[in-house]
Formats: C-alpha cells, sequence, structure tokens
C-alpha cells in the first residue's frame, strides 16, 4: 500500500493489520453496531440530499417535501430510504443494546460503551421525534403536539422546557425552526461526536467475549471481518431499497394553522413510542413520565447493578421489560385499528379503554 | 489483501475488487446527481411590459425580468429604444446605464459594472481593458400602443 506510505499511516495500519476479532457462536452480534453505523451514513448522504430542497416554514414545508417526492428526480427514492432507514436504524440498534444486554458486554471495562450506546440510542430517538414534523402534515402536528406537552410535568423546569422546544404557546412555525434546528444541526454534532467515541474505544478495548462462550478461532479484522461486515452492510442496503422502493414512505395533506382541525382517526407516533403512547392512556402524564425516567435510570445502572444482583435476576428483568414493551406496543397498534375502523363507520368507539382524561394520543 | 498470491494474479484480483466497487456505487452517485441538478419550475413572464413614458431623459434606463433573466431597457439621446441582458458577461453581476461613462478618453453612454468595474459601450460591446470578454446580448423591443414589450429575443448584432 503506497497510499499508507505517502500519508504516513503505517503505524495505525499495521496496528488495524494485527486486530483480531475471537470467532465464537455468538460472535455474528458483533456485525450490528457496524451495520448501525453503515445506517447512520446513510442517513447523513440522504439528509444532506433532502436538506437542498426542504423548507423550514408552515407554509412550504410539506409543499417542499411534495416537491421532492413529485418532481425531483429520484426524490420520492430518497426521502422514502430516509424515513425507512431512520425507523431500521432505530430496532438495529435497540437489537445490538439488548445483544450486549443479555451477552453482558457491558463489563469493566466496556462501560463506557454501554453509556454512550445509551445516549446514541437517545439521540436516535430524538432524530426520530424531531424528524416526524418536519413534513408538516396532520399526524406530524399532533404527534408533536403530545410529545413537546409530556415534559410539562417535570418540575420547576417543565414549562420552560416546553416553550424552549415550542417556542410559541402552541405548535407553530416557531416549534417548526427548532425541530428543524434540533434535526440537522445539534442532533447530528451530538450523534457524530458519540458515534466517534462509541467506535474509537469499542475498536481500542477490542471484542467482548461473553461468558461460557468457547473462542474457536480469531478472524482478522483486515480483511476477512471488514469484508463479512460489508457483506452485512450489502444484504441491510438491499433490504432498505426494496423496501424503499415499493413501499414509499406516505406523505399526509399539509396542516393549516389558519383552519385548526381534529387529528386524523387513528393518529399516532412512530414505533418506537408507542409504548408511550399506549401507557399514556392508562397513566397519567406525570407518571408515565417518571415511570419511563427510572425505567432509563435502571438501564443506564446496569453495568453497577450487575456487579452487586445475581446475573438471573438481571437477566429476568430485562425479559420482563421487552415483554412489556412488547405487550404496550401491540396493544397501542389493535387500538390505532379498532379507532380507525370505528372512524370508518362513522362513529368513535367507545369500547377500547375508559376516558382516563389524560392526552391519550 | 492478496499478498499470499502471485503478483499477476493479485493485480486480476485488485482490479475486480475495485471495479465491482465502482461499478456498485456508479448508480448511487448517478441518482444523487440527477437529485441535486433538479432546477425546479422556471417562474417569471416570457416577456415584460411596461408604458414607453417610463423611460425619461432625467431617466434613461430601467431593469425588468424576463424568464428570470434581468434585462436593462434604455433610451438613448436620440430617442431609440433598446434593450440588453443586464448580466455582467464577466462573472453575472448587473450592470447599470450610465450616461456619462468614461471609455477610452472621452465621456459617451455606456453599460457599467460595480462588480468589478466592466464597461460596455452603447452598442453593448465590452470595452477592451476591462474585465468582461464578450458583448452584452441586445433584444428585441416592440411596441404596442404606448406600450414596451421586451422578450429574450436576440438581436443580431448591428456591428
Amino acid at each position: 500500500m503506497d497510499l499508507v506510505d505517502a500519508l504516513h499511516l503505517r503505524e495505525p495500519w499495521e496496528a488495524l493489520k494485527i486486530r483480531r476479532i475471537p470467532h465464537h457462536r455468538h460472535s455474528y452480534w458483533y456485525y450490528l453496531g457496524g451495520l448501525a453505523l453503515f445506517f447512520l451514513a446513510i442517513q447523513v448522504v440522504t439528509g444532506l440530499l433532502l436538506l437542498c430542497y426542504y423548507r423550514p416554514t408552515p407554509e412550504a414545508a410539506n409543499q417542499s417535501v411534495r416537491m421532492i417526492v413529485s418532481n425531483v428526480p429520484f426524490g420520492i427514492v430518497i426521502r422514502s430510504i430516509h424515513a425507512w432507514a431512520a425507523n431500521i436504524l432505530i430496532a438495529i440498534v435497540i437489537i445490538h443494546t439488548l445483544s450486549v444486554f443479555f451477552m453482558k458486554s457491558y463489563r469493566t471495562p466496556r462501560v463506557i460503551l454501554w453509556i454512550t450506546g445509551i445516549v446514541l440510542l437517545l439521540i436516535l430517538l430524538g432524530f426520530g421525534f424531531t424528524g416526524y414534523l418536519l413534513p408538516w402534515d396532520q399526524t406530524s402536528y399532533f404527534a408533536t403536539m403530545i410529545g413537546t406537552e409530556l415534559p410539562r410535568e417535570i418540575p420547576v423546569v417543565g414549562d420552560i422546557l416546553v416553550s424552549w422546544f415550542r417556542g410559541s404557546k402552541e405548535i407553530t412555525g416557531a416549534t417548526l425552526t427548532r425541530m428543524y434546528g434540533l434535526h440537522v444541526a445539534l442532533l447530528p454534532l451530538l450523534a457524530l461526536a458519540f458515534a466517534a467515541t462509541h467506535v474509537a474505544i469499542s475498536t481500542l478495548l477490542g471484542r467482548a467475549v461473553p461468558a461460557g462462550a468457547k473462542v474457536k478461532r480469531e478472524t482478522r479484522f483486515i480483511p476477512d471481518y471488514l469484508l463479512g461486515e460489508s457483506i452485512i452492510w450489502l444484504i441491510g442496503l438491499a433490504i432498505l431499497l426494496v423496501v424503499a422502493v415499493l413501499f414509499p414512505w406516505p406523505l399526509g395533506p399539509a396542516y393549516d394553522l389558519a383552519k385548526p382541525s381534529e387529528p386524523p382517526a387513528g393518529v399516532h407516533p412512530a414505533w418506537y413510542f408507542m409504548f408511550l403512547y399506549q401507557t399514556l392512556k392508562y397513566l397519567p402524564n406525570w407518571a408515565t413520565l417518571w415511570f419511563y425516567l427510572i425505567i432509563l435510570l435502571f438501564w443506564t445502572l446496569v453495568p453497577w447493578l450487575a456487579r452487586v444482583w445475581k446475573s438471573w435476576l438481571l437477566t429476568g428483568i430485562g425479559i420482563i421489560l421487552i415483554a412489556g414493551f412488547g405487550i404496550l406496543t401491540t396493544l397501542a397498534y389493535f387500538s390505532v385499528a379498532q379507532e380507525k375502523a370505528g372512524a370508518k363507520i362513522g362513529q368513535i368507539s367507545p369500547t377500547i379503554l375508559p376516558d382516563s382524561g389524560t392526552t391519550g394520543q | 489483501m492478496f499478498e499470499h498470491l502471485p503478483i499477476k494474479r493479485r493485480r486480476v484480483l485488485r482490479g475486480f475488487l475495485v471495479g465491482g466497487i465502482i461499478a456498485w456505487a456508479a448508480p448511487f452517485v448517478y441518482a444523487a446527481s440527477k437529485f441535486l441538478s433538479y432546477q425546479g419550475i422556471l417562474g417569471g413572464n416570457t416577456t415584460a411590459k411596461f408604458p414607453a413614458s417610463q423611460l425619461t431623459e432625467a431617466n434613461p434606463s430601467t431593469l425588468v425580468e424576463v424568464e428570470g433573466e434581468p434585462v436593462i431597457v434604455i433610451r438613448e439621446p436620440d430617442n431609440s429604444i433598446r434593450a440588453f441582458t443586464a448580466t455582467c458577461t464577466h462573472l453575472g453581476c448587473i450592470v447599470s446605464y450610465r450616461s456619462q461613462l468614461m471609455i477610452g478618453q472621452e465621456q459617451i453612454p455606456g453599460f457599467y459594472c460595480r462588480c468589478h468595474g466592466g464597461k460596455f459601450d452603447s452598442n453593448g460591446i465590452n470595452v477592451p481593458g476591462t474585465p468582461p470578454k464578450s458583448p452584452l446580448t441586445e433584444l428585441k423591443v416592440t411596441t404596442s400602443l404606448n406600450d414596451l414589450i421586451i422578450s429574450l429575443t436576440p438581436i443580431v448584432s448591428r456591428t
């Protein structure tokens, strides 16, 4: 490699060349982190492209997205890829987190990987939430209304936080500008910083081998592991392209601030917030907020709890959490389907749940 | 990564690898470049129309827009009306009409560009020694009653 010498990269290059990845029956889970990185790169590229035509004002936002999908060459595919990849990326990162949790790969010295990983997941959820408003259709309008209302329950600073997010009393052009700023400036910076730290430290520490896994052999990082990883990337990309082309991401009619309207039937957030949507039907807002903040705190503290608690206890709690989130999400989709069916025959379906008086969307 | 193979075979395999990556990336680059080259629907009117009385001796020129392009319409000292593309041929700024412009050793009417001091004479011909290297295009002016109608139809140079 002449280029390596020309750029004076001989030392890091040699270091990468002697890098080895342990091969055992669980080692395919290692690919998930790299796959997430690849999807993040797709988001950066497609996001930059969409940025060329998107206009963040209530009057122009929906219109400009409509122009992208109907007039700009390949616009419909690029927008669809951005929307689908966002969802797939969050799914990949959730599975990645769970694999680390169950294989207990968060143990010292990998605690910092666990923490940065959780922050990265939260950043991605932030991307999802802020990006949801940008097409400025009815669903996105009301989803943002509910999402920005929740922090109000935080004592003392709640009201201030809500006003920071909204920039006005309700959701207006001020909110759109702020969400846009977060989505294209602050969150990308944070994501870059945390992803770089996460990848750098994981490279430095090497792969964790879960207890009980027998290392059969070691794979060279260059080229064997990278080639294996690139095959996973290509499979991921192929699936993404097929889904994005066959199922173009829908775009609802623009929300008109001058003509307030009720939310469309079955209005709901993205799938990764459906547990929250469903919980808000059962619990008061403040209880929902604190409940999930405590779960988040527990999840963050797992590396420390693992030193004190029995292994089976932690694994058990993990399974209960997955089951809980799964059941809540499923129930949420059932109620959305029921609500849509109810709206079709011209009646509101009162049978789903007792009205608890909370903002149930 | 093919170090264990004979040099010739190594080259072939490396060629396949690099070629494969380029062939794989090409459609994505193509799609992105098509996406980026979209120019939108061209705005603007195909003609500009305004009353001839707008051009006076005190105010002998005006800028109008035709098909999104700036056009300068002037009334010359002999009262003839002429129109030129107003885009400076140097780097695209918009020129203005000056009834007294220093061209060579004399003060005569002409076009001046503020950006880099480009000059054109009243026929739109670029003045040698100033930055523009090609002339402004003269456009057709038609009259309808008291109105002037300007389109992007060029007049073949009379010089």
